[in-house]
């Protein structure tokens, strides 16, 4: 189509920019947190690892990391149960207002999180639960659902009604279809959900910076730590970020890609 | 079946009704509600009578709109070029793509002070090139708020643009070739007719996030760029105005979701 060299050129130009443009910011920051300046310069004068040292040295950042960990893990297996448990109903139910339902449990992704935030910190002030670690969990697990319902009911959609219909004409229950059957095949999207509610909660910093009180997550202290100053212990911080993002979806292509799923999760969402 | 159907939701629906659905009723009651009186539009009076809002909603617009330009600009060419790329190539930009996506928003927005910062990358480079003597001022005005948030969205447009255009059938193209149409003529009377549902529905995706963000205008606006949700924070937080800030969070929320509405409209039409 794009015949003449010309065109073609702008146009890789341009999809080459595209690129530079969405990564460069995060290969900049991983070698300036091995700087030993306290000044952003690029490239960094030397190598040092006194930013990691500052990090992992200060308690109210480890005490942020075990918040933000305990937190993420709670929310995420609270929306993976409950979520997976709603994408099979949804999808092998008959229910009347089906559709009125996926679309509640989908709208945290569409409702902006800044009026879930809101709504949120309103109505804890008025039941007295603003600041409370419960308060906290569930309000991470509303926001994780969309994206353990978007992974799980395609895997439900694309699992092969007649396995079950098998199991159960054995004389299989229900649940022990679920369990025994289901479950196994489509452990990898079991865990592909898992991950991307977790680093969906391990990154929440709106609701969070809202609702959390006197509890500090990684997110939230770094959030307000940005607003105040530049300090260059968020590089490393960042860098860490980046290196748990990379590894997280590194093992969910490994595990879906094996599962030839990894197009459908990543590029059909 | 019907019943157990339901019994695999309901845990959900409990939670999500609690937990979500009635907070923002509680939300709109305060909107439009006042202790005594009831039903009200007082807090809506408010909102026109200070200018203060109105200024804010346009600078939300305006920052909106030119960042959802910018990413239709670099995103089309992109989802294009990724598509015409070999098996290899393309999964490589896939994930440069997808990466970005899934790092946290404040990890890309910090990125941005430290590539454009005044002693940053970019500034050395235009120096060094010597296009400007002085350091060009991307921090902290609305200049840095547009490129950080069309960076954290472009993932949006991008991907579902590129599932929509490797659908595409290349036979059909060639269809048109041998009939003798121009490259040019292809282009805009084949391949972009069937690209634009999917280039309109991400188009609205990414302007309804833009109207919603909040980090990145408090972190590269440097509080001089206030954007509809900087100002809830501050009528939360600072002023407590609850009242108030539920009417904006109404009309955000109502606007949002008509968008949304002509979005569903368009994917469906594009996914088809």
């Amino acid at each position: 189509m794009t015949s003449t060299p010309w065109s073609r050129r702008l146009l890789a130009a341009t999809g080459i920019f595209g690129l530079v443009f969405l990564t460069v910011p995060l290969l900049i920051v991983i070698p300036m947190s091995f700087s030993p300046a306290r000044a952003l310069t690029f490239p960094p004068p030397g190598f040092s690892l006194r930013w990691y040292e500052a990090f992992f040295g200060d308690p109210r950042w480890m005490d942020a990391m075990w918040t933000s960990t305990v937190v993420a893990v709670l929310s995420s297996v609270a929306a993976l149960v409950l979520g997976s448990l709603a994408a099979y109903g949804l999808r092998r139910g008959s229910l009347a207002g089906r559709d009125w339902a996926e679309g509640n449990f989908m709208s945290p992704l569409i409702v902006p999180t800044i009026i879930v935030a809101i709504a949120l910190y309103l109505s804890l002030a008025k039941v007295g639960l603003l600041g409370s670690f419960i308060g906290l969990v569930a309000a991470h697990t509303v926001l994780n659902v969309p994206l353990v319902m978007m992974v799980m009911g395609v895997a439900v959609r694309d699992f092969d009604l007649r396995i079950e219909q098998v199991a159960w004409s054995l004389g299989a229950s229900w649940n022990y279809t679920v369990v025994k059957v289901m479950l196994p095949n489509l452990a990898p999207s079991v865990f592909a959900a898992w991950i991307f509610a977790f680093i969906g909660s391990f990154d929440e910093v709106i609701v969070t910076s809202f609702i959390a009180g006197k509890f500090e997550t990684v997110p939230k202290k770094m959030f307000n730590e940005l607003i105040l100053e530049v300090n260059p212990t968020i590089t490393a911080v960042a860098t860490l970020l980046i290196a748990v993002t990379v590894l997280a979806l590194a093992a969910v292509t490994l595990v879906l890609g094996r599962a030839g799923k990894l197009r459908q999760t990543l590029v059909e969402r | 079946m019907r019943g157990q159907g339901f019994a695999f939701i309901a845990p959900l629906l409990v939670l999500m009704v609690v937990a979500f659905n009635l907070p923002i009723i509680y939300m709109l009651g305060l909107a439009f509600w006042d202790k005594g009186r009831g039903f009200t539009l007082e807090h809506y009076e408010g909102l026109l009578d200070a200018p203060v809002y109105l200024r804010v909603l346009g600078n939300t617009l305006r920052i909106s709109l030119i960042a959802t330009i910018a990413n239709v600009a670099i995103g089309y060419p992109l989802a294009h070029w990724m598509r015409g790329l070999s098996q290899r190539a393309r999964l490589i930009a896939i994930a440069l793509v997808v990466l970005p996506f899934w790092v946290s928003i404040l990890v890309r927005t910090y990125a941005w002070i430290v590539v454009l910062g005044n002693g940053g990358l970019v500034n050395r480079s235009l120096q060094w090139l010597g296009l400007t003597d002085a350091p060009v001022q991307f921090l902290y005005n609305e200049l840095g708020v547009t490129i950080g948030m069309a960076n954290v969205l472009l993932p949006f447009l991008v991907l579902p643009l590129f599932a929509t255009m490797i659908r595409i059938d290349d036979r059909l193209l060639q269809a048109a070739a041998s009939l003798g149409a121009p490259p040019r003529t292809i282009f805009w009377k084949v391949y972009f007719p069937l690209t634009l549902p999917a280039l309109a529905a991400g188009t609205l995706l990414v302007f309804i996030l833009c109207l919603g963000f909040y980090v990145t205008p408090a972190v590269l606006g440097g509080g001089r760029v206030p954007m509809i949700s900087n100002l809830l924070d501050t009528l939360i937080n600072q002023i407590p105005r609850w009242e108030q800030a539920s009417a904006i969070s109404t009309i955000l929320l109502i606007v949002a979701l008509v968008i949304f509405a002509g979005y569903r409209r368009l994917d469906r039409k594009a996914s088809t």
